[in-house]
């Protein structure tokens, strides 16, 4: 298990599509982070909603790493790696529980670093502008802890999904029309519902009180057995289909 | 041990039977042909013995298990399937890296591997720039990896330049002398005649040939073409010898024999020979004498 773990984090260090995606996530964190921060009337960053606001970098950071945990399991199937990682690795239950630590480290960098960057960057902007912070200590915990234990859960997410679906395409597409399209619909049309989607949990888990968000500890069980159910979906679909 | 048992192996998807009641077994220290047409059910085969893909009925087992029961399955088996399965933005050593570090294996393996299918420099390099014929060597090394006593290779020779074959057949002949086994797929005789020790012929999933080479060249005969200007009066000759003879213009094909006897014939019978040919047996050829001769 270890083993099989070391060898996914090389596959992941050895391409540049998690790089990619990493760096195009710090430059639209710092971009989001930036701009909002500078251009933003002082009046609007003085609350603890604005505040929440301006540090939680969250919507980013969580597509980019359930992007790279899609990205990580359906490039085995699209470049035919899965056959040789089966043939080392024939009980294919480890490969996939190596796979969705994998995605769950990778989803820990990405928030440590999309985190780190927008509460530091967004507190020196404040500090800069003479804005005083709104925030207390606990609000800070909760975007700091609550936003590395969604994106982390993101990537693992990602995983599940590109176990069930295989096809690279259809699983970067199934990702982004769910978060952009299907969760926006449902959290403006019937909130009561879109709320209970995986990237409002997550949201919610960072403590944004943005209007119909659960509460955090609730996002983050939401945010816990979505992804618990698509790791096991995967997990039951890799064992029990043929590899062609 | 037995090195590969095959038992009833089918396999069907939806209302075709790629796989049909295949049973056989190889022995340590052979060679053998896995031969048919392209779509005979080779791969298909190939991935029920390794694990890949589930048999509808039968069973097989890899040096005495199924292969997803191997203890360390990747110690002691090597396999290639595809020779493009490489993310093409890896290297060709971090290819290996990955796959030896999930077998606990050191990435000093990469290198000896990387040198035994003469790769060591472009090993460095990421995979897209690679001929097909680096990628086939690359898939070898994978399969070398950890060293196997049973190494198991699907049209190992497709993309290869002569020089390429040549080595193969080298290195497969060099490996199996140790009493290790190799089963290796084509769709080309030609391919593995001179490497093979025995062969396993399928065509729609159904095994039609299990022999030993020289058994089955016999069986098949070879067909020899001889030109001449007096093509019936040969015909006659040749027929009279109870010989399958078939004519166009001045040359004739005559099948299950060779050069000497024709010759021979053709002499006995005062008829000049222009041309005497002596014609490979492709295996497509093999395929329409195993075909249409009844009960095969």
């Amino acid at each position: 298990m270890i083993a099989q773990l070391k060898a996914e984090v090389l596959k992941v260090r050895s391409t540049r599509t998690t790089l990619g995606l990493f760096a195009g996530m710090i430059g639209l964190t710092l971009l989001i982070v930036v701009l909002t921060g500078l251009l933003t009337h002082p009046d609007g960053l003085t609350s603890r909603h604005d505040q929440r606001g301006l540090f939680a970098p969250g919507a980013v950071a969580l597509i980019f790493s359930g992007l790279a945990g899609v990205l990580l399991m359906t490039s085995e199937y699209r470049y035919g790696t899965i056959r040789p990682t089966f043939l080392f690795t024939p009980r294919r239950a480890n490969v996939l529980s190596a796979k969705l630590t994998a995605g769950l480290l990778a989803g820990l960098v990405f928030g440590a670093v999309s985190v780190g960057l927008a509460v530091g960057i967004g507190s020196l902007i404040l500090s800069v502008r003479g804005i005083p912070t709104a925030l207390s200590g606990g609000d800070f915990a909760l975007i700091v802890l609550g936003g590395l234990a969604g994106i982390a859960l993101l990537g693992a997410f990602g995983v599940g999904l590109g176990a069930i679906l295989r096809n690279q395409v259809a699983a970067v597409i199934a990702l982004l029309a769910w978060d952009f399209v299907v969760n926006s619909l449902l959290l403006g049309l019937v909130p009561s519902v879109g709320r209970f989607m995986p990237t409002p949990a997550a949201d919610a888990l960072m403590g944004l009180k943005t209007t119909h968000l659960l509460a955090p500890a609730a996002g983050g069980l939401v945010l816990l057995a979505w992804t618990a159910v698509l790791a096991v979906a995967g997990l039951v679909f890799t064992l029990r289909r043929d590899v062609t | 041990m037995t090195a590969v048992v095959a038992e009833s192996l089918t396999k069907r998807f939806g209302s075709v039977l790629a796989v049909d009641d295949l049973s056989f077994t190889l022995e340590p220290g052979t060679i053998t042909g896995f031969l048919g047409p392209n779509g005979a059910g080779k791969t298909t085969t190939l991935r029920m013995l390794l694990g890949l893909a589930a048999p509808t009925s039968g069973r097989s087992l890899v040096l005495g298990k199924p292969y997803a029961e191997l203890d360390h399955a990747a110690l002691s088996v090597g396999a290639v399937l595809e020779a493009t399965d490489f993310h093409p933005g890896r290297s060709g050593r971090d290819h290996l890296r990955t796959l030896g570090r999930a077998v606990g294996l050191p990435d000093s393996r990469a290198d000896d591997v990387l040198r035994t299918v003469e790769l060591q420099k472009p090993g460095k390099r990421r995979v897209k720039g690679y001929s097909l014929g680096m990628r086939q060597r690359l898939g070898l090394a994978g399969a070398l990896l950890g060293d196997p006593e049973l190494l198991i290779l699907d049209e190992p020779a497709n993309g290869l330049d002569p020089e390429g074959v040549r080595w193969l057949r080298d290195f497969l002949r060099a490996f199996a002398s140790g009493g290790r086994t190799v089963l290796v797929s084509s769709h080309v005789l030609a391919e593995v005649a001179q490497t093979v020790d025995q062969v396993l012929i399928i065509t729609h999933g159904r095994l039609v040939v299990e022999s030993s080479l020289p058994q089955l060249t016999s069986r098949v005969g070879a067909t020899v073409r001889v030109r001449t200007p007096e093509p019936d009066q040969l015909q006659e000759a040749l027929r009279r010898e109870h010989l399958d003879v078939t004519s166009d213009h001045e040359t004739l094909l005559v099948r299950g024999t060779d050069t000497d006897r024709v010759g021979e014939i053709a002499f006995a019978a005062g008829v000049p020979v222009h041309e005497l040919l002596a014609e490979g047996s492709s295996l497509e050829e093999i395929f329409l004498e195993l075909t249409s001769e009844p009960g095969s």
